[in-house]
Parts: C-alpha cells; structure tokens; sequence
C-alpha cells in the first residue's frame, strides 16, 4: 500500500454545499467536509442554536467556546445571514445558484415561507439537491409538531428500550437522534448528488426529505419484528445481566462488559470457565456443570447471581484493561466500559493516531478531536480548518459573489450579514 | 416509474450479522445489484437469530435477518473449496464493490484480500468493516455491537448516576453509525472512481464512528479535564425536561418546556394552578433549580394521562412532547409512519407478507425503498451463475455435485 501524495484532492472535491444547520444535524455537512467538499455554514446573525450549547471551552459559556458547535463545523467555512429579510433571501439565492447541495433543518414550510423553498431553488438552479433534516418529514399529521431529540426518540421507539425496568426509560446520550439523521442524510444526500452528477446536461437534482423519527426506528434492532412475528414487545432491561455471563461487572478500576453468550448462544460458555477455573476463582468447577449449556437456565435469575457470586471477586482484583486483554487471548469477547478519559488511552486508538488536533483560534487553545471515522486509502479523510468564528467569512463570500465594500456595509449596517 | 439511483452498480457482498449487512441493505434498497455470498457451511449468525415467523426457527425465517438483507440476492459458495473461492474470484471480477465486516485476515485466507483482488480488479472499491480495523495491537479482538457500545463510550454514559450503564438497550453502534458511515465512504470512493478511474480500499474500524458522534463529550475531558457521567434524560439545562408517568401499565411521556410560553402551554393543558402559582416554579432559573420536586409534582399529574393523548394535545399548544412509543405502537399505531409509508411490506417466500423498514428519507425524483424481500439462503445461486457468469446447467450441477454450492 503506497501513501497517497499530501495534495491527493479528497473524494468529494468539487461538490459545493450550503449547510444552513444549527444543531448536531450538522454532522451531515461535516462529514462532506472533510471528504473534500466546499462547506460553507450559513448561519443566523446572532450564531447558531448550538453556540449557546455546552460543554464550553473552559466552561466559560460564550458562543465562541461551544465545544459541540467547534466539533460539529470542523472543516466548513461559514458566513452569518439573515433569512429572514428580503436582501439576507437574495444573498441565500445567488449563493444556491452556484452550489450543488443545500442542507437544511428549519420547521417544514419556512424556507417556502422565505422565497427559499426547492421548487424556486431548484427553477434557479435545476441540477440542485435539497436535504431537508426535520423531526418527522415534509408531510404526514405530525409534520409540524415540535421535535428535540428526546422526542424524536420518544416516537421513534428507541427510548422504550433504554434504562431499567420499574424506573422511567432513559434516552442514549449525546443527540443521537438527531445525529442519526444527520448521518443518514449524509448517505442520501451523497446518493443524490451522485445521481444527478451521472446525468448528461441539462441535469436535474431532486429533494431528499429526511425524517428524524424514521431514522430512530432504523436503530430498534430486531424489536419490530418481535412484535410482527412472535407478538412480543420488547421491553428495557438496563441494570441487569441479559442472561447468566452477558452484561456490565464492576472490576478494580470501574467496569468491563462480558458477553460469553455471544449472539443469542453460549458460545463462548466453555471458554469463560476455563478462565474462571485457571486463575482459581473459587465456585467456577460449578460452570462446567451440563445446566449451564440450557438458554433457559442462563435466562433464570439463579445462573445471573452464581456467575456474578464467581466473576465478580475475581474481576475486583483486576483492572478493565487486564481484564480486556486476558479475556481476549482467549477469544472471550469481554471488553472495557470506557469513561471518554479511557478512549484517550485506548491503545488501538493510539496506534491508529485515530485522534487529531485542531487550533482554536478564538481562544489559542489546540483541541484534541476524533479524527477519520473511516480511511480511505487513495483519497484520505482530512480534518480540515477549524469552524468558523461567526460571520468569518461572509466579507469574502459576499466579495465572491460580487457585492462590492460599500454594498457589504449596506448589509452589515441593516443587520442583514454579520 | 421512478429509477434507482444505483442500478447498474454491482456488489459483492461478504457481509454478514449487523453492520456489515445494514450497509449493503442501504446500497440494494437504491437499487444496487447486491450479491450476499454466504454459506449454510458458515450461516450468517442473524439467520439463526430470533424473532423467526410464528416463533418457527428456521433459517429462512429469521425477521431480524430479513430486515438487514432486504432487496439483495443469496448466493451460496462454499468457501473452503477452490471452486468455491474461484466463484467468488469471478463474481468479484464483475463487481464495482466488494464489502465484508470480517475480523482481519479472513478475506485473505480465502485469497481474496484487498492485495489480491486489485490485481485482478484494479479499479475495485474494497470496503473492509472490521471492529477495530486492520492493523494495531487489538485488530483481531472479537466483539459485537454491545461491547463495541461499551469500549467507545456510549454504553458508559447512557443511563442514571445512581445504576450501573444502561446503554441503548440494543446494538446501537451496528444499526446506524457503522452502516451509514460505511455506506458514506463506499459512495465516495465510488464518486471518485468515476471522475478518475482509481479504486481503493477502505478501512473502518466499527468502534471508530461511534466515538466521532461523541465528539462533544470528548472535547470536554481533552479540553476541560471532565469525565462525564451518566444524566439520565436530563441532557440540557432546563426544566421540565424530561420523562413522565402516563396512565396505564409502563406507559410515560416525554416532555420538554424548557422556556415560559411552553411551562405556561404545559400548566394549562394539565390543568394544574397550583403549579403556576408555586413561586419556586416562577421563571426558567427557579424550574431548573427547583427541577427534582418539580418533576416530582408533574408526574402526579401526568400519571392520569393518557401519553398518546396528553402529547399531542401539548403538541397543539407547540409543547414538544411524544408518548414513549415501543415496538408495537410504532409499527401499528404511529399514523405519521403510516403517512409516510416507512413500513414496507413485501412477500418473502417462506414468511409471507412481512414488514421492512424503509430508508428513512424520501427522494423526490428517484426511488429508494425495500423492493424485493430478504432472499432464501442461496435463493439466486443459479441465476446469478447463469447471468453473471455465463454458466450452463450441466456446469452449476457439476459444482453442486462437488459441494461448491452449499
């Protein structure tokens, strides 16, 4: 395998997009962007939603210290506009005139509202794809309800499956509905563009109308054919083993995550015991008893306590990453229950230099990031310029677009740019 | 009729279990011709994973399978033989994508590792989805996509301070950040090839999405020296934020009002004056002070609620609130789905008329949608022989007769 030369162009050099995305839904505009895309963030003139959102940067909470807002826009260009005013709508439309994609994530209507819907996007500029990121779709009775990811994940049936039984359900942590969307619009939309690029001239784009809550039901597993085809509900089981071997055991240091059952199995039954047996663990001659091959005994209350009564001592006296790495030599998959401090000593994430380093200009400070969720060989991820500070680059967009100073300190003076 | 974006792209498909296959189902759902080569030698683990239709195991029964492996084609070659891998050489040869989610090494053990197959398939785009990627001290370390959960960090922040981890509940990581990230770099990589004519290989390391989504907790242990905890449904700073009692058993609803228009909309539709007139409820700063015995007060008066009911007479005052919906509401009960026609059903041979999720996008001009149900194992083995590599009947016997096709 030959490295690619530094200046290899990335894999989606060329596609020019308009992200008008305030919250997590800009991942969608950050993966295009260090993929090699032009992103430019339109944002309003008083900053993006998530500017105003923690964690904060020294916890001094200041739109230019939203850590989520600086991870969200790595690699995008941004400009601050006023959709809401006529001059702040002609900017938008000259700018959608030149771009091959424009994400957004307002209330289903209000870019129609402002002259911006796709159909006049699309007379304008006819091979344009328009993503669309809204809570439950264009259409449909739900349409114009109020969204957040808790509900999101609410209609979505997620939520029904996280937490312990007998206490309310508890949602994932982190977004991650609306992230789901977002990386599902990612997909789409690149899907689109490929499509409408493989077209002979005069070529035509499309919408794509991505729904939050659909993407959210893409992640219930198997939970909605156990309804269709066994009549079962699904129900949270948090704070317990799933069956005898399989769940979350404090040890030394914290906790690691054991699965001898493996996928609905017991797999790698024989081979946990015979860890248990070796290192001495007293009671664990019991796991090679024929009762623990039976899934409806690992199933039972009795086989969670006496693995538990075995394992646990055990797993007091070592720590998450000796356990790891035992447990792994011989093939048990058992690993640790990460806090964000193990990630950044990970020593697989290590040696794939996975996290990266970024400048934050505001504040002098280099932020340690995830790097490339995926490698690819010949036109490699790049982490790209730090987010933009707002309204950073509007004077050269509006330059580009051929607005001359004195037309620039028209806007600026109406509140139209910032 | 509408088009798939992707007809005339072809894959071959080693995938298997749930990340792997979640990826392909995005590229045939568009169209693309996705050959699975399998094995009843080596069964796809999700063909033995409940639920099955009407509780009948069986591997062509399999519900969970058949969501993952919708409008693709089975081929069985048995991958120990030589005329098994010389099959899979030759389906390879006419693919733009070949795509396998193995731990490191199995590819090239059947000779058909990234190194061989560019020097048959130069221009070939190569996808390997391996839990932690193909090189480093822990590459072959085995897991699945609940302990992928645990090692990026997930499992450890969903949940309540006062439990231990909950996690999602699921295989969260398979379901949507490994096949949508896969399915991103596999289109990029294909956009590449057809402005320059170059393939390659990519490597993702399954546990590696995960982590990049949680890109702003990280940030505040590498920038602020926190290590975050569990919040349980308390993700921002407001309150009522949160998840309620609803009438009936194990029913709640989720509600969020975190400025004054929405607690005052919320105050009237639970008819509760009392509340309003609690001087530690007066303004957002005092709510969120006050959250725990305000929680406490709500969920007395949500109890007597029905959740579908009470949320959308609150989404009627521009309350952003959902009844916690399972399985069985969203499939049967949830009228925007239906709207939207998310539910597909098509008619499997074996199971009959069964339910796939759509895309969960809608394109206006092209097609994306489930359009053939989740084939039988080996279903298409003659007829993808027969299409795709030019093979008699009496040759496809002489295989079978030679075990190359179990």
């Amino acid at each position: 395998m030959t490295a690619p030369e530094p200046s290899t162009p990335g894999p989606l050099e060329g596609i020019r997009v308009l992200d008008l995305t305030q919250g997590s839904e800009q991942y969608c505009g950050k993966l295009f962007a260090q993929l090699g895309a032009d992103v430019l963030l339109v944002e309003p003139t008083g900053g993006c939603t998530n500017r105003r959102e923690g964690p904060f940067l020294g916890d001094r909470a200041h739109p230019e210290h939203s850590l989520a807002f600086a991870y969200f826009n790595q690699g995008k260009r941004g400009m601050a506009l006023d959709l809401d005013q006529r001059e702040g709508q002609d900017v938008f439309r000259a700018l959608a005139r030149q771009c091959d994609l424009v994400i957004e994530a307002e209330r289903p209507g209000q870019m129609r509202e402002r002259g911006l819907g796709a159909d006049s996007l699309l007379r304008e500029q006819p091979a344009l794809i328009t993503t669309s990121i809204t809570p439950f779709g264009q259409d449909g009775p739900y349409a114009q309800y109020e969204g957040g990811d808790l509900v999101a994940l609410a209609f979505g049936g997620l939520l029904s499956l996280g937490g312990y039984p007998g206490l309310p359900p508890t949602a994932p942590y982190g977004n991650q509905a609306v992230l789901a969307a977002a990386q599902f619009a990612a997909v789409a939309s690149l899907i689109a563009v490929w499509e409408a690029e493989a077209q002979p001239e005069p070529r035509r784009g499309q919408q794509v109308d991505v729904s939050i809550q659909e993407s959210v039901t893409m992640a219930l597993e198997n939970a909605v054919q156990f309804v269709e085809l066994e009549n079962t509900v699904r129900k949270r089981n948090g704070g317990q083993q799933r069956q005898g071997g399989t769940g979350v055991f404090a040890c030394e240091d914290g906790m690691v995550y054991l699965m001898a059952g493996g996928v609905a199995s017991n797999k790698f039954w024989n081979t946990t015991a015979q860890w248990l047996i070796d290192v001495g663990a007293p009671g664990a001659a019991q796991l090679r008893e024929p009762r623990w091959t039976d899934s409806s005994f690992l199933q039972s209350n009795e086989a969670k306590q006496i693995f538990a009564g075995i394992f646990l001592p055990y797993a007091a006296t070592q720590t998450k990453a000796q356990l790891y790495a035992e447990g792994q030599r011989r093939r048990i998959p058992i690993c640790p229950v990460s806090t964000t401090a193990d990630l950044l000593q990970n020593r697989q994430l290590a040696f794939r230099n996975f996290f990266e380093q970024t400048p934050h200009p505001y504040s002098g400070a280099t932020l340690t990031v995830p790097g490339a969720p995926y490698r690819l060989q010949a036109t490699p991820w790049r982490l790209g310029r730090p987010a933009p500070r707002l309204g950073e680059h509007t004077v050269d967009v509006l330059s580009g677009l051929g607005y001359d100073t004195q037309q620039q300190a028209v806007l600026l003076r109406q509140g139209v740019i910032a | 009729m509408k088009t798939f974006p992707l007809a005339g792209i072809t894959v071959a498909d080693f995938t298997w279990i749930g990340a792997g296959s979640y990826t392909t189902k995005i590229l045939a759902d568009f169209g693309a011709d996705v050959i699975k080569i399998e094995s009843a030698e080596r069964l796809d683990t999700l063909r033995d994973a409940k639920p099955f239709q009407g509780g009948v195991r069986g591997v062509n029964r399999s519900g969970y399978f058949a969501d993952r492996n919708s409008s693709k084609r089975s081929v069985t070659l048995n991958m120990k033989t030589a005329e098994g891998r010389a099959l899979a050489r030759r389906l390879i040869e006419g693919s733009d994508v070949v795509a396998n989610n193995f731990t490191p090494g199995t590819m090239e053990k059947f000779g058909l590792g990234y190194e061989a197959v560019r020097e048959f398939k130069p221009d070939v785009v190569y996808i390997s989805m391996s839990m932690h990627g193909q090189t480093g001290p822990e590459a072959k370390y085995l897991g699945y996509g609940l302990t992928m959960g645990a090692v990026t960090g997930l499992h450890h922040l969903c949940g309540r301070s006062d439990q231990e981890p909950a996690g999602t509940g699921t295989n969260f990581p398979d379901h949507v950040p490994n096949p949508a990230h896969a399915a991103f770099a596999i289109m990029a990589a294909l956009r590449h090839r057809r402005r320059t004519g170059q393939g390659q290989f990519i490597d993702v390391a399954q546990i590696e999405p995960t982590i990049a989504l949680l890109g702003p907790v990280v940030l505040d242990y590498t920038a602020n020296a926190r290590v975050a905890g569990r919040v349980g449904n308390q993700h921002i700073a407001a309150a009522p934020h949160g998840v309620y009692p609803a009438r009936g058993d194990d029913r709640w609803v989720a509600i969020s009002a975190p400025d004054d228009t929405a607690w005052w909309a919320l105050l009237q539709v639970l008819e509760e004056p009392a509340l309003a007139a609690d001087t530690r409820f007066a303004d957002a700063a005092a709510r969120w002070q006050h959250r725990d015995a305000l929680d406490a007060a709500l969920a007395q008066s949500t109890a007597r609620h029905d959740a579908l009911e009470l949320a959308q007479r609150l989404q009627q005052r521009g309350v952003a609130a959902a009844p916690v919906q399972d399985a069985q509401d969203v499939l049967l009960r949830d009228p925007q789905l239906q709207a939207r026609g998310h539910w597909v059903y098509l008619d499997h041979p074996e199971m009959g008329r069964t339910v796939y999720n759509a895309l969960p996008f809608r394109f206006s001009r092209t097609a994306c949608a489930p359009h053939r149900p989740a084939p039988l194992l080996g279903q298409h083995t003659d007829e993808v022989l027969k299409e795709k590599l030019a093979l008699a009947d009496d040759e496809i016997a002489a295989l079978r007769q030679q075990g190359a096709l179990t």
